[in-house]
Formats: structure tokens, C-alpha cells, sequence
């Protein structure tokens, strides 16, 4: 077991490979009462075309199927995971992005029974063709939730524009009619293919010893045996370099109009170290041009354009990145332009030292903050690890960013690669 | 080390714990909920935040939080039943954690000072500037708020079964009142509420009573012998159930269900009732949700909560327009079997270790934290949280069929697409 001190936070973080191949993270928090387990693995809505374990051909599934069997796995041969938590008086919950599943539990005792309860279930499956076609039903419904959810359309709308095949376009629901396709063979060989421990990572923070979880779950991968890990293969997205729809409007029953300008980022850095750094200088230069203390944020929020709801984010995973800036407003065609103008304006834009140290401060502050709770550090280390980064390292390397590190990302902006989806009120014409 | 101290004009209660590495305040005032006032106050919490008169802009004050590492400054107003609660919160990095030692306690004190006592003021009103940037961002909050379905509806069900009483106003205010403040009007009713609202300020982190005087010196309010009510039980005299029904151009409908109960947060009941709601719909494996979700999949969200403050329970759920007689049959069946006794002891077992293990997490959120002790503290209500936890493992199989049986149906809000909704 490896033992990493952060000094500046002031955590102690244990670490372990399994003989299987399953990462471990453990995070002991003195005088926390909770504990919190979260069960990772590299599998999103993104993975729809690759080669199934011990298969030679490549297949493509159908949309939606990482996040239908996050919704299975809670399933067992004697009843439901749910069930055997909640006798331990443990919540429980799952959840699927684009790029991972990760099945979590969080309790004040029985710890090591709901650690090894959450290794257990999620380690096996257990499927049968009537109970896959009752979650069918519940997960139209869930569809439907987010048909309604203007926020949701215009967010993943903006995304969607930008792509022409990379599946980062698809609904990480899939459709009602994607997941009527799905079925028991194609569930498992999912099953297989990603949820081979080599390919997941454990993180328990909280209330815990180090030494003796660590035992608890060599133990417990001890019992188990897991087929020889292969390197998953899985199909190169040839996305175009160009956007796929300049504009999208969609007109729902709503009564406040929502925007957002979104961009391509083309260039993607391998390194992850580069790509850290990539991501921390973005955010710093989205704070400086966007947050509250910007004058463009005062400006346009005085002209109507904006309110409180402006927000601007970048996404860098895997082999997509891109930038959305946007929030509600009821001028969408007049912040539209002037937020692509602004792009425009950027590469040939200078920033002030003391502006940038301002916000560098804000932006420590903030992570230091993330630590208070079990659940954000958990979710956040599930995160940047699939992306090859301790999120320990974040403080240093914010730490470390100079002006330089703007400059350098400031071509990427480009207004040939904005696209803008706007969610308009139905019975109302702008 | 002693936990309360009573300052000038205010409440001060420190929970020194040394797990987070913030601190975090809060300052809580509470007044009347009313019809008249409830977008006054629901305006100043969104005014207050703006400017000082050292920071006299958004972006003045933005600015200053960001050298001080990100603090946290924000407001909400939320109601407690007939109270309306405006609650001005700030967090900030314990100095331990920085490169230097700072004195962002000080500073935020201060700041918390100025909001109340050296704003940005003109002409004996706040800025007119900021006040009209306020009401647009206002205006456009509550139209946003409209745009989510689920809290749209949940809203609709108190307004309709709620007219006329405390239950039926909006604690965020109403659209059509926006216009009519003024920036001298709404510095009036901040005067108001310096005066007479009622006042506590919670602290949690790594404190001691040293900072009893740093607040004493800092921040102090005039002093007054205002108290309010908050917690009460709805009670309603409808003759028969009343079904709205709404229909929107939408996927999914939206059932809200409100059901007077004949009891609240300070009733000898609360603990019952507290337990029998977790089990009828309170967590993710409840009746509810095993019958209405798991055995017929009519939804993925299915749940009922009790309002202890109000003393009703709600059971909400997002289904097919076509379900709506289904799905509505069987919540009601649900609670006509609990009412008949037919609970099991594991259910019971359950229910109870869930809720325990659910208080138990408060205690490593310094948020939840602070809520908790004041629901406490405005109702008078002593109780550790061993003590409620006791109480909640006492609960019998008959107290949670005498509760479920004073739980009757009142008011049905509906809003369903427009297809879905044929001849129900």
C-alpha cells in the first residue's frame, strides 16, 4: 500500500493495485461521520463502437445502453442491491456521463459491509429478459424528464451542434426508441468488456482506517476471479474539424428564452499534465473575461443581455473539448453576437498581472473548499482520474500558472468553430 | 465551551469543529411571511449582495471576495412555516490552509457589517441602478423557475391548497409586485428588518470563543423583543378533494399531491409521523418507490415528504399522462394499507436505521448543521440529537397507524401534456 501526504491540504491518500487490476484510493477523514464509496469505471455514453471481450469484430451498440445497465446492475440473484443497503440503513445511488458509470453508497456504520456490498454487486451480473423489459418504462420516463428540461435541451443541444459523429452527441439516455433495442446479449458483453476491474477504480473517503480497508478488499478481490484483462479497443471517433450546425433553435413551452454559444476545440492535448494545466489556464481566463468581478460581466448584465444565470465552462475529456457560454436572457439574438464577437476578440486580447493573480487566489480558495466534503472530493477524483490526474495536484498546479500560460491558450478561440442553440418560449415570436 | 452567547441584538451560536477546512456563517432573520412583504424581502436578499459603500458595484464586491480567496457570499429566503426566513451566508478558507495568514474572518465580518449598516446608498434609497438591475434579475428567476416543470407544479399545489393561508404564499415572491418597489421603499423595509427581525447567527469550524469578541466588536444589531411564529399544522376545511388539472405543451405529467396531517415539527407525533413518511415515501426504497417505480413502472421519480414546518406531506411523482388514474389509485391504496396496519417490521426496522443514519450525516455538513439547530432554536425546541434519534427508535407499529390514519387527501395538482390527457 502507497501512502501520499499532501501537505498543504493536510490529507493522508492510500493507495493499491489488486492482483485483478482494480486501482484503489482510500482518503481517511478524522472526525467525519460519514463514509463514502464510489465504484468507477471508464465506460460513458460515449463507448458505442469497440471490440467485446475475447471477440475479434467491432460492434456498435445501441445509444444509452452504459447508462440502462448502470440502472440493471442493482439487480442481484437474491433481490436488489438497493434493498440489501437500505437494510444497513446506507443510501445508494449510480450515475452516467459521457465518459464513466460510477455506483456510489454513503452511510454512518456498517462501513466495511457496504464497501464490500458495493464491490460485490457492482462485480456481478445478473440479468433476465423480463426485468430488462420493465426498466424500459422507468427509463422512458426519465427521458421524458429531460425532454422537459429546458436547461438540459439547450446544454446538451449546444454540444450537439458542434459534432457531426463523434458520439459525445449522443443523449446519455439514448432515445425511447435506442433503448428498445437493447437486450441481455448486448447488456453483458457491455458488462464484460468494461467492467473488468483493470479497467475501474474503488475511492472510499471518510470515516474509515486505511490499513484495514485495504485488507478488507484484498480479501474480498481475493475470492473473485475475473477473465485475463485485454486492452479495450475501441473505435477512433474521425470527427471533422468543422461544426456541425452553425444554429439551432428549439421552441418549447417555456417562458424564459435561453442561450448558449458554444465552441469546438480541434486540438487536443495528449500529456496530462498539459492538458491539466490546458484546463486550469481556461478556467481562469473564462473567470477574468465572464465571472461577477469582470467589467464585460457588468457591461452586458447593465444593457439586459445577461443575469445571474450567465455562466461560461469548458469540457475537456477524452478526445472531445469544447467551451459553452450562455445562460437565460430575453435578448438570445443580441448576446449571441456579441458573444461570438468576443471570441473573436480574444486571441488578440492582453491580461492585467494583478487581475490574474485575483482570480488565481479565487480559484485556490474554491478547491480548498471542495475538501470540506466527502462527496465533491470523491466525485471530483473519479473524475480528473479517468483523465490520468490526482486532484491533489490541482492546487500546485494553479499555483503555478503565469500569464504566459493565457497567452498560450488564446488561439484556440475561433469564431468559425461558435455554433448557438437557443430554447425559445413556444407561443411567442422574438 | 460555551456554545451561546447573547450579543447585541442577536443570537451567536458557535459549533467549533476542527473537520472542515472553512468557516462558515450564517446570519438568519426571520419575519412574518406575508402576502405584502414576501417580494420586498425576497428582492433585498438579491439587492443586499450587490454593493457596499466601499464596494459600490457587483463587480467592486465580486473582486474583493476573489482576493479573499473565493469567499462565499450569497442569500436565500426560504419559509418556515409562517415565518419567511431570509438567511445571508458566508464561507471562507480557514487561514490554516493558505500561504499566509490572512484575516478573512475579520474582513468578512465587516462585510457582513457594511451589507446591513453602510450599503450603497443615494438619495436615502439604495442605488437605482442596481435596484432595476435586481428586479429584471428577479423577474426573470421566477419566470425561470416557472420553466422547471417539477417545482412549477409543486408551487401550483401549495398555491391552490394553501389559498388564503400562510401555505398558499410564495416565499420567493410574486411577479406583478415587482414594479411597484422602489429603491427608498425597499431600503425602508431593510430598516425593517434591522429593527424587528428576529436574529441568529450560526458558526461552524475550527473556532473558539475568542471570536465572541471579535462579533461583539463588529457587528452588532439594535436590540428588540420580537418574536414570530413559524411552526403550525394546515388545516383545511374543503368539503371534498380538490383536482386541478393543467395542461402544458410537456412529455411528462406531473402529479402533486398535498395532504393535511394534523401534525408538525414540535407535535408529540412529529416522530411518528417522521417515521412513517420515510416508510410510505421518504427514501429510495420505500413503499412508493418498490410499487409505483419497481412493480409497475409508472415513473422514475416517485416520493412523498413531510413539512414539518406546515404540517402537511406532499407525494410527488412524474409519470404518463395516460397513468394518471393508476398511478393516483395506487399512492392511495399505499396509504389505505398502512392505515389498515399492514406494515412489516423490517419495514419499520428500516425506515427508522435510515433516518438515523441520515442525521448522523448532518453532522459533516456545516449547512445542515446549522439548519437543524436553528429549527430548534425558533421553536424552543430542546433536543440533542441523541435524544431524536431515541425518540425516532421508540416509534410502535401503533403509532405509525394512528399517525398514517389522520393523514387525509386534500389537494391534487395536476399538469399533464397536452395528448396525454384524454378522458381521465
Amino acid at each position: 500500500m502507497e501512502t501520499i501526504k499532501y501537505h498543504t491540504l493536510q490529507e493522508t491518500l492510500y493507495c493499491e493495485e489488486m492482483p485483478n487490476g482494480l486501482k484503489v484510493y482510500l482518503l481517511p477523514k478524522k472526525g467525519f461521520s460519514k463514509t463514502y464509496g464510489l465504484f468507477s469505471t471508464r465506460f460513458g455514453s460515449v463507448d458505442t463502437t469497440f471490440i467485446p471481450l475475447n471477440e475479434k469484430e467491432m460492434i456498435k451498440v445501441p445509444d444509452g445502453i452504459a447508462h440502462f445497465l448502470e440502472h440493471k446492475m442493482f439487480e442481484m440473484k437474491d433481490g436488489d442491491a438497493s434493498d440489501a443497503f437500505a437494510r444497513l440503513g446506507t443510501s445508494t445511488n449510480a450515475f452516467t456521463s459521457s465518459s464513466r458509470t460510477a455506483y456510489l453508497f454513503s452511510t454512518t456504520s456498517h462501513e466495511n459491509e457496504c464497501i464490500e456490498l458495493l464491490l460485490d454487486f457492482v462485480q456481478d451480473i445478473f440479468l433476465t429478459d423480463e426485468s430488462i423489459e420493465k426498466e424500459k418504462g422507468i427509463i422512458n420516463q426519465e427521458i421524458g424528464m429531460y425532454d422537459d428540461d429546458p436547461d438540459w435541451r439547450c446544454y446538451f443541444g449546444s454540444i450537439q451542434n458542434l459534432y457531426h459523429t463523434h458520439p459525445v452527441k449522443i443523449d446519455i439516455a439514448g432515445t425511447v426508441e435506442t433503448v428498445s433495442e437493447i437486450n441481455k446479449d448486448i447488456l453483458e458483453k457491455c458488462y464484460h468488456t468494461f467492467y473488468h476491474p483493470s479497467n475501474m477504480m474503488l475511492f472510499v473517503v471518510g470515516n474509515i482506517d486505511a490499513k484495514q480497508t485495504m485488507e478488507l478488499i484484498r480479501q474480498n478481490q481475493s475470492t473473485k476471479s475475473f477473465e485475463k484483462a485485454n486492452e479495450i479497443i475501441c473505435q477512433e471517433n474521425n470527427e471533422e474539424i468543422s461544426i456541425d450546425k452553425k444554429q439551432e433553435i428549439l421552441k418549447m413551452d417555456v417562458v424564459m428564452p435561453k442561450l448558449i454559444v458554444s465552441m469546438k476545440i480541434n486540438d487536443i492535448l495528449k500529456d496530462s499534465k498539459e492538458r491539466l494545466k490546458r484546463e486550469l489556464s481556461m478556467n481562469i481566463l473564462l473567470d477574468l473575461l465572464f465571472a461577477k468581478s469582470s467589467p464585460l460581466y457588468e457591461k452586458w448584465t447593465q444593457e439586459g443581455l445577461i443575469n445571474d444565470s450567465f455562466s461560461a465552462n469548458f469540457t475537456q475529456e477524452r478526445d472531445y473539448s469544447f467551451l459553452q457560454i450562455g445562460g437565460d436572457t430575453l435578448m438570445p439574438q443580441q448576446l449571441e453576437e456579441k458573444v461570438i464577437q468576443l471570441i473573436d476578440d480574444i486571441p488578440s486580447m492582453s491580461f492585467e498581472l494583478v487581475d490574474f493573480q485575483r482570480i488565481q487566489k479565487k480559484n485556490i480558495g474554491i478547491l480548498i473548499s471542495v475538501f470540506n466534503s466527502p462527496e465533491s472530493i470523491a466525485n471530483l477524483f473519479s473524475r480528473y482520474y479517468f483523465e490520468g490526474t490526482m486532484i491533489f495536484d490541482l492546487i500546485d498546479t494553479i499555483n503555478s500558472l503565469t500569464l504566459d500560460d493565457l497567452n498560450e491558450i488564446k488561439h484556440l478561440f475561433d469564431k468559425s468553430l461558435t455554433s448557438s442553440f437557443q430554447v425559445l418560449p413556444k407561443n411567442q415570436e422574438l | 465551551m460555551k456554545t451561546l452567547y447573547q450579543m447585541k441584538g442577536y443570537t451567536l451560536h458557535l459549533i467549533p469543529t476542527k473537520k472542515f477546512k472553512t468557516i462558515t456563517i450564517s446570519l438568519r432573520l426571520q419575519s412574518p411571511l406575508t402576502k405584502e412583504e414576501t417580494t420586498l424581502r425576497t428582492l433585498l436578499t438579491f439587492v443586499l449582495i450587490s454593493a457596499t459603500k466601499q464596494y459600490p458595484s457587483t463587480k467592486a464586491l465580486s473582486s474583493h471576495l476573489d482576493e479573499n480567496y473565493g469567499a462565499a457570499l450569497s442569500t436565500n429566503v426560504t419559509s418556515k412555516g409562517q415565518s419567511q426566513i431570509m438567511n445571508v451566508y458566508t464561507s471562507f478558507v480557514n487561514d490554516i490552509y493558505l500561504p499566509k495568514k490572512e484575516s478573512l474572518l475579520e474582513n468578512q465580518l465587516q462585510l457582513l457589517n457594511d451589507l446591513f449598516f453602510d450599503p450603497f446608498i443615494e438619495k436615502n434609497g439604495f442605488d437605482e441602478t442596481i435596484v432595476n438591475i435586481k428586479k429584471k434579475e428577479l423577474k426573470e428567476r421566477l419566470q425561470a423557475n416557472k420553466d422547471d416543470k417539477f417545482s412549477y407544479s409543486l408551487d401550483k399545489l401549495f398555491e391552490y391548497m394553501g389559498r388564503e393561508t400562510a401555505l398558499g404564499i410564495a416565499s420567493t415572491g410574486y411577479e406583478e409586485d415587482i414594479d411597484k418597489i422602489t429603491p427608498q421603499s425597499l431600503y425602508q423595509y431593510l430598516q425593517k428588518c434591522i429593527h424587528e427581525d428576529e436574529k441568529h447567527i450560526y458558526v461552524v469550524g475550527d473556532i473558539d470563543e475568542s471570536i465572541v469578541d471579535i462579533f461583539d466588536r463588529i457587528l452588532q444589531f439594535p436590540i428588540h423583543k420580537l418574536e414570530y411564529p413559524s411552526v403550525y399544522s394546515f388545516t383545511s376545511n374543503k368539503p371534498e378533494v380538490l383536482e386541478i388539472i393543467e395542461e402544458q405543451d410537456i412529455t411528462q405529467s406531473k402529479l402533486n399531491m398535498g395532504y393535511t396531517i394534523d401534525c408538525n415539527f414540535v407535535s408529540d407525533n412529529h416522530y411518528a409521523f417522521t417515521v412513517f413518511n420515510a416508510l410510505f415515501g421518504g427514501y429510495s426504497q420505500s413503499r412508493l418507490f418498490k410499487v409505483v417505480r419497481e412493480e409497475h413502472s409508472l415513473c422514475y421519480y416517485v416520493s412523498s415528504s413531510y413539512a414539518a414546518f406546515s404540517g402537511i406531506m406532499i407525494v410527488n411523482a412524474g409519470i404518463d399522462g395516460h397513468t394518471y388514474e393508476k398511478t393516483k389509485a395506487l399512492i392511495q391504496q399505499q396509504l389505505l394499507d398502512i392505515q389498515n396496519g399492514h406494515i412489516s417490521d423490517e419495514e419499520i426496522q428500516i425506515a427508522k436505521i435510515m433516518l438515523q443514519n441520515s442525521l448522523r450525516k448532518t453532522d459533516d455538513e456545516a449547512m445542515s448543521m446549522m439548519t437543524l439547530a436553528y429549527n430548534r432554536d425558533i421553536t424552543h425546541k430542546q433536543e440533542t440529537n441523541d435524544e431524536y434519534i431515541q425518540k425516532l427508535l421508540n416509534v410502535s407499529k401503533e403509532d405509525i397507524i394512528k399517525v398514517s390514519q389522520q393523514v387525509k387527501l386534500d389537494t391534487i395538482f395536476f399538469l399533464t401534456g397536452k395528448e396525454n390527457h384524454g378522458n381521465n
